[in-house]
């Protein structure tokens, strides 16, 4: 299977920006440019979070998600302060093809996971697990690192398996942002513990991270941020590398 | 001759904005068809593919369209795409038993693979029986992102490997043509399939 290379885009309306462990915003840039320039280069998908809309406990906001969609021939996945169908259902017309599900799931509703599969098919519906690592144990976090759930991210990861999410967005609070590698272990355990597909993200710093974060944990696609917002290296030169390295990468 | 695809909207599961993104980009005509009369004004159908089975039928039945869209797709150029090739089949496994438009001689299951599913991301096909739809493209990738696969033998045009398994990534029958893949979400070869489409 080919490892997707994915761009990730963390969003403050209307700017993409680059949180450092989730605090600390950096302005990057809009998410119609960015999300075109990456396309460009070759991303598999593009994945946009609106990282305040939860906080905030406001509605996402749908212009920049449309405006960017318009750009994209290539999965769209979109999140952010999702609550109910009909969050999907305007976000599935914006021009989303799936949609990314943290806070209300792990802390309020988890039902929102069955009813959005069996409407809009499992592959539709992904789950972003924030993780934060304790002593012997990962703990779910939302909000952008800010908030506990007290659930394990191993028994949440099987969790949503069950109740039909088609993917996980596996996230980490310890090392997103920092650049200086994958926390490899969480990832090896997470995708190990279900039999969907788990995108990595959270660490990126060279290119020897991500190759080192697919031989160990097998993931199905590895999620980018800082490496391409500061542009230490394009999508294209992150393909290339790992091709010349033994990893099968689309083209 | 007018050459206006028709884009089928079925309530809340379809994802019909990239497809028409995708068409446009393509040079084609679009129109989205959310009732019989409007079906009746198109000259080719493309039948979108985002949701379930049993959902996607079900809101067919609810908006008079699934008889209609029945008739038509044996007289007009159609193309399913991912669930919109799959409903072509006669009986579906996703949530339930479901019969689907019956056009195809195939029923739609759970992949069976040891392997991540869904099945997502870029891969090639082989395309064991060539036609227009995939002039040209013999040698491209496409975006998958499916659960399920249709289980046919007589109208297979295209097959793709996924960890040692082998499914049908594409069928026709005459004017009928389906793909499991994602031409809309799959780069400029996707654009070039919905060009083959039109020039049909």
């Amino acid at each position: 299977m080919r490892t997707r290379i994915i761009a990730k885009l963390d969003v403050k309306p209307p700017f993409v920006v680059k949180p450092v462990h989730f605090e600390g915003l950096r302005k990057i840039g809009l998410p119609v440019d960015i999300a075109k320039k990456y396309y460009k280069q070759g991303a598999d998908e593009v994945m946009y979070i609106d990282i305040v809309a939860s906080l905030y406990q406001r509605e996402i906001l749908l212009d920049e998600i449309e405006k960017a969609a318009n750009e994209l021939f290539i999965p769209f996945g979109v999140g952010g302060g999702v609550k109910t169908i009909d969050d999907f259902s305007k976000l599935f017309h914006a021009g989303a093809d799936k949609v990314i599900l943290n806070t209300y799931a792990v802390q309020e509703n988890p039902d929102v996971i069955n009813q959005a599969a069996e409407i809009f098919g499992n592959q539709a519906v992904v789950i972003n697990i924030e993780a934060k690592k304790w002593e012997d144990w990962y703990e779910c976090y939302t909000d952008c690192g800010r908030i506990q759930s007290g659930k394990d991210v191993i028994e949440w990861a099987k969790e949503v398996e069950q109740r039909g999410a088609g993917e996980i967005l596996l996230q980490c609070v310890d090392t997103d942002g920092r650049q200086r590698g994958f926390d490899i272990e969480l990832a090896k355990r997470v995708v190990e513990s279900v039999n969907i597909p788990v995108v990595v993200a959270s660490g990126a710093g060279s290119l020897e991270d991500i190759k080192e974060l697919v031989e160990y944990a097998k993931p199905s696609g590895v999620a980018i941020a800082s490496l391409l917002h500061y542009d230490k290296f394009t999508i294209k030169d992150i393909k290339e590398y790992l091709k010349n390295n033994g990893v099968e990468v689309s083209k | 001759m007018s050459n206006i695809i028709g884009l089928i909207n079925y309530g809340i599961a379809g994802n019909i904005h990239s497809i028409k993104k995708a068409v446009e980009k393509a040079g084609g005509t679009v129109k989205i068809v959310n009732n019989k009369d409007e079906l009746n004004s198109v000259d080719k159908i493309v039948i979108p593919g985002v949701g379930s089975f049993k959902d996607a039928i079900q809101e067919l039945q609810k908006s008079g369209l699934l008889d209609a869209l029945k008739a038509a797709a044996t007289t007009k150029p159609t193309l399913g795409i991912c669930l919109g090739m799959q409903i072509l089949s006669t009986l579906g496994f996703e949530y339930g038993k479901t019969k689907g438009l019956s056009l195809i001689n195939a029923e739609v299951k759970p992949m069976i693979v040891d392997a991540k599913v869904p099945h997502m991301g870029f891969n090639k096909i082989d395309v064991v029986k060539s036609n227009r739809l995939l002039n040209d493209l013999e040698n491209e990738e496409f975006y998958f992102m499916h659960s399920y696969e249709v289980v046919n033998y007589t109208n297979i045009v295209a097959l793709t490997e996924y960890e040692g398994h082998k499914f049908v990534s594409s069928l026709q029958q005459n004017n009928l043509y389906g793909v499991q893949f994602h031409p809309e979400k799959s780069r400029e070869a996707g654009i070039k399939l919905f060009k083959n489409f039109i020039e049909l």
